[in-house]
């Protein structure tokens, strides 16, 4: 069935392929034309085009998020293969690719928002699979499963999982079951015990980084609910859940275990060679770069651990500016705004992209504003641009979610083609 | 057939309204978090150690301060007057200028990153004064201090004894106390130059005509309501004495009887000691502040007018502690004659690390802190004891008050010098103040240290 | 091409360059935000496929079905939402599933009526099918012409 108008896919192909070549010329600035250039050059126009053409074949629908997701992960891969040195990244150019096609699969399998919801028990069994790898392979090997070639963090995978279980249509809310005279809502409950499990999984795990990420997706899912069913959220609620969540955050900051205290109180500046070690060379790194920072590969931060995971976003800033960095961060904000330029059609959608929104911000936040020395620093990765595999897949398969709410599908495509 | 109209229901826009609001409070975030890295910026090169520092220069262009090079390529000794003023960036003292300054001496702003490294400060201190102040306390120790009551430029600030940063700090076991402060901003037992602030209680209080014709005897020793003795340095006594007489005299029993006297409330002391920056009896008091140098805020216990604690506290000595800098800031207020004097100020001009030059902004002035016509009255009475009793002062049109202050410090007991004063020739128009720690007879005079220091300032351009 | 020299001569000129290229960079993302607005329009002849258009028609007011779930009911998160007492504040839920708009009844005390027969059940739509709900009144009618 044709559509009347199509958005113009050559165009945006070529804004892409812009971006990038104007920023490989200016690696080249750096470095001069070398064969590294040119070859990370080659890579990354080559993904760009047959990203694009792949795209042109596949789903028509919408390719805002599709674009948004190749220009940063070409960015990023030029980033990350520019700190202190011209290293061409191939691992993460190739979770780039692989976040891209899980991208794709996550879109056609949720798509459908209501074959998404009747999936829930999967996503359920998904979720506690996951939940019990995890405290299974604790302890003794970390979290981190060792494939040989690839390590999976599976709490990584936990979240896309998670954000399918917070989201819920109206119809979910309003039928409700009926149980020693109690009215409730099943899929409520299960949200409620799948936070705790969490909670209780990070807890036990003593990695308490992801957990104000889980908790603001189900906070936002929680709220959705309620939200849906009100013309406005009435005064008290609001007091009422901002007292809540005060409450809850002054508890869990003076509760809070001493290994997790040690990090809330930590003044980076009287122990710069010790636990400040990172932020304090961070920080610096910020300074020295300025707002245009020192040109690529002349930085130094890569000798300080985690520089292109947890601290990467001052990485990005030492060698290309602050500027760079914070418009970097804006353009990764472009694919939860895509929301706001497509309104999602479905509840469950609309769901789903508010709990991808509210996970790649929380990140952010996390990752950037705890490496700035603004709150305590939790060794979170930053979306789309921190190297490491899982993060990218899972990143990858929250787009896709934010994709399906771009271009749903309510429709079999038996029907549709007869 | 209606019109087609396809647009997102209601409650499902509200889902997008939910989405701005979470992108709203987060670009809000980051927005803050850019301003505030580029802010601190500065404070993190320097606190990390990561920054260079350039040059503190004094009024003529003479180095005190290179963080280009190494001091001890400098003359030996070159700034052994300013050690403990400067300062350095070794981080050993705190309440330096250097060290409260270290972020806008860096060789770094976020624009232009280290730039060409040109940054300086250039400070209003005279280093040819300040040596010869200096040299001038011979062998003794203490502090003086001296700024333009017109302009607030400091023109001499020392420290004795001192450090000297060029031979850094490897015997830093061996240094004479208090080598690594400047005294001028530490408090100290003001001793009789603190009747000056009771005078101008009393000017206030009473008005000034009444005070000037208060007659009180001294015979040597004064008993008083509380039957405690207060004695006078003048074991005979001074007889019966006008105020002029008594301030000439320094003649405790005198200020003791003012003090007790019905005519000055002990309350209207206390009002007007807190309006000149008194921390009375442990109320809060503002601490001064000069270019982020700290200066503590003078402090007393008064409570019982009849008592010779409060007494002997209104006379400069008991629980009496009064800074160098104070009595300087209070000698300047007295010297134009307003009894608002204007701020000390340090530093005149900044030049950032791009070279690009800024005059930095003049500290503003004190309130009221006591009236003019109390200012004026005291200005006069501090003139004629220059006229009657410091021939060589009388040249620069000084007023002056000097003050013995009685020192038990851990079984040892020493007399302290001090001289508070002004000059009112236009060649230097400088309020001062000058302290010589465990001073003997014989040795160098505070009025003989003011003498050299207003010859050098006069000298200057 | 020694860039290193030209560099020396230049010392502003690598941040110049960086900021035309970090600002370009920016306006290419921009772009993309842009086209997504423009995508807008797509969506909604996107919507238009997936939910044929159809609205419902009550006297004067016509509502749009706009989103996959549509509520009739008094209560204020109601989209078609009417302050008679004989409806219920959820009283029926208007889905689109699988290509069809189906019709329920949210189990309120007065019932929904679908061509002049009480539903029991989820009742597909069709256009010019008359629903009933209290007094109100609603024809099914298609928004505008969709052929292919």
């Amino acid at each position: 069935m044709a559509v009347s108008k199509t958005i113009s896919h050559p165009f945006l192909l070529l804004l892409v392929l812009i971006a990038h070549t104007v920023m490989l010329l200016l690696v080249a600035l750096s470095f001069g034309f070398t064969t590294e250039v040119l070859k990370i050059g080659c890579y990354i126009l080559t993904a760009d085009l047959v990203g694009s053409i792949v795209l042109q074949f596949v789903h028509r629908e919408s390719c805002t998020v599709d674009t948004v997701m190749l220009l940063v992960m070409g960015m990023s891969t030029i980033y990350q293969s520019c700190f202190g040195g011209l290293q061409f990244a191939l691992r993460h150019f190739l979770f780039g690719i692989g976040a891209f096609i899980m991208c794709q699969i996550s879109y056609l399998l949720v798509r459908n928002p209501y074959r998404a919801e009747k999936l829930k028990p999967l996503w359920y069994i998904c979720f506690f699979l996951l939940v019990g790898a995890i405290f299974a392979l604790t302890g003794s090997r970390g979290i981190w499963i060792d494939l040989g070639f690839i390590t999976l963090q599976p709490s990584e995978f936990v979240k896309p999982v998670f954000v399918l279980i917070a989201a819920s249509s109206i119809s979910t809310q309003l039928h409700k079951k009926t149980l020693w005279g109690i009215h409730f809502v099943p899929d409520n409950l299960m949200l409620i015990l799948c936070t705790v499990v969490i909670a209780g999984l990070q807890w036990y795990c003593r990695d308490l980084g992801s957990l104000p990420t889980f908790v603001a997706v189900a906070g936002c899912g929680m709220l959705l609910r309620f939200y849906y069913l009100r013309e406005k959220m009435s005064f008290r609620l609001i007091v009422f859940l901002a007292v809540c969540a005060v409450g809850a955050g002054i508890a869990a900051w003076n509760l809070a275990p001493a290994y997790v205290q040690e990090r809330l109180h930590t003044n980076i500046w009287a122990d710069m060679s010790g636990s400040g070690y990172q932020q304090v060379k961070a920080l610096v790194a910020i300074a020295e770069g300025g707002w245009f920072g020192k040109g690529a590969g002349n930085g130094t931060l890569h000798n300080v651990a985690a520089s292109n995971t947890d601290i990467v976003f001052s990485s990005i800033c030492e060698e290309w500016g602050l500027f760079t960095g914070m418009m970097t961060v804006i353009l990764v904000l472009f694919l939860p705004m895509s929301m706001l330029a497509v309104p999602p059609r479905s509840y469950y959608h609309s769901g789903l992209a508010i709990g991808v929104a509210a996970v790649i911000m929380v990140q952010m936040t996390l990752n950037i504003f705890g490496s700035c020395n603004l709150i305590p620093f939790t060794g979170v990765t930053l979306p789309f641009i921190s190297q490491g595999g899982s993060s990218m897949l899972s990143c990858g398969i929250l787009a896709g979610f934010l994709k399906a709410a771009q271009a749903p599908v309510l429709t079999q495509k038996k029907k549709a083609a007869a | 057939m209606a019109e087609l109209d396809i647009s997102a229901p209601r409650s499902m826009r509200r889902a997008g309204v939910f989405a701005t609001l979470l992108l709203i409070g987060f670009i809000g975030a980051f927005i803050y978090l850019g301003f505030t890295l580029v802010e601190e910026s500065p404070e993190y090169m320097t606190r990390s150690g990561a920054a260079s520092y350039g040059v503190v220069y004094d009024r003529s262009g003479d180095v005190l301060f290179d963080g280009t090079k190494a001091l001890s390529s400098y003359p030996s000794g070159h700034f052994a007057d300013i050690g403990n003023v400067i300062g350095d960036t070794s981080g050993q003292m705190k309440n330096t200028l250097v060290a409260r300054n270290m972020e806008e001496l860096a060789n770094y702003s976020f624009m232009y990153g280290k730039g060409s490294g040109k940054t300086s400060l250039k400070t209003t201190l005279s280093h040819a004064a300040n040596t010869a102040v200096y040299k001038a306390f011979g062998k003794k120790n203490g502090t003086a201090i001296a700024y333009n009551w017109k302009t607030g430029e400091v023109l001499v600030c020392v420290s004795k004894p001192s450090v000297d940063p060029a031979a850094g700090y490897a015997n830093i076991d061996k240094l004479a106390e208090g080598s690594l402060l400047c005294k001028a901003f530490l408090p100290t037992v003001p001793g009789s130059t603190q009747k000056v602030s009771t005078l101008l209680a009393a000017y206030e209080t009473m008005g000034v005509d009444a005070v000037n014709k208060t007659e009180y005897n001294c015979t040597g020793s004064w008993l008083n309501a509380s039957g405690q003795r207060i004695n006078c340095h003048e074991s005979k006594g001074h007889g019966k004495q006008t105020l002029q007489k008594a301030f000439e005299n320094s003649c405790n029993p005198y200020f003791a009887q003012l003090v007790q006297s019905d005519k000055l409330p002990l309350s209207r002391i206390i009002e007007t000691y807190t309006r000149m920056g008194y921390s009375v009896n442990g109320a809060a008091a503002d601490t001064l502040e000069m270019n982020g140098i700290r200066i503590s805020a003078a402090s007393t216990t008064l409570k019982d007018a009849k008592d010779f604690d409060t007494q002997w506290g209104c006379l400069g000595q008991g629980t009496t502690l009064v800074s160098p800098f104070q009595l300087m800031l209070w000698e300047g207020a007295i010297a134009n004659q307003s009894g608002i004097a204007v701020m000390p100020n340090m530093l005149s001009e900044k030049t950032d690390v791009s070279g690009a030059v800024t005059l930095l902004p003049t500290p503003g002035k004190t309130g009221q802190m006591f009236t003019a016509e109390a200012a004026a009255a005291a200005n006069a009475v501090m003139t004629e004891n220059v006229k009657k009793n410091y021939s060589a002062l009388v040249k620069y049109k000084c007023g002056v008050k000097s003050g013995t202050a009685q020192i038990t410090d851990g079984g040892k007991e020493y007399e302290n010098s001090l001289l508070a004063g002004f000059s009112a020739d236009d060649r230097c128009p400088v309020a001062f103040c000058i302290l010589i720690e465990q001073y003997k007879k014989g040795e160098v005079t505070t009025a003989q240290i003011a003498k050299t220091m207003l010859d050098k300032i006069a000298a200057l351009k | 091409m020694d860039l290193s020299q030209f560099f020396a001569q230049y010392p502003n000129m690598r941040e110049l360059l960086t900021a035309i290229a970090v600002i370009f960079v920016d306006i290419c993302g921009l772009m993309i935000l842009v086209s997504a607005v423009r995508e807008r329009a797509h969506g909604d002849a996107l919507w238009t496929r997936e939910g044929h258009a159809l609205m419902l028609k009550c006297g004067e007011d016509v509502f749009p079905l706009g989103a996959a779930e549509v509520v009739i009911g008094r209560h204020p998160a109601s989209d078609i939402r009417f302050l008679d007492a004989d409806i219920s504040r959820f009283h029926a839920l208007i889905s689109l599933s699988n290509g069809k708009w189906r019709i329920e009844d949210l189990g309120g005390a007065n019932g929904v009526t679908v061509n002049g027969t009480r539903i029991t059940a989820p009742r597909v739509l069709h256009t010019s099918d008359v629903i009933v709900i209290g007094k109100r009144k609603f024809t099914v009618i298609k928004g505008k012409k969709e052929e292919s």
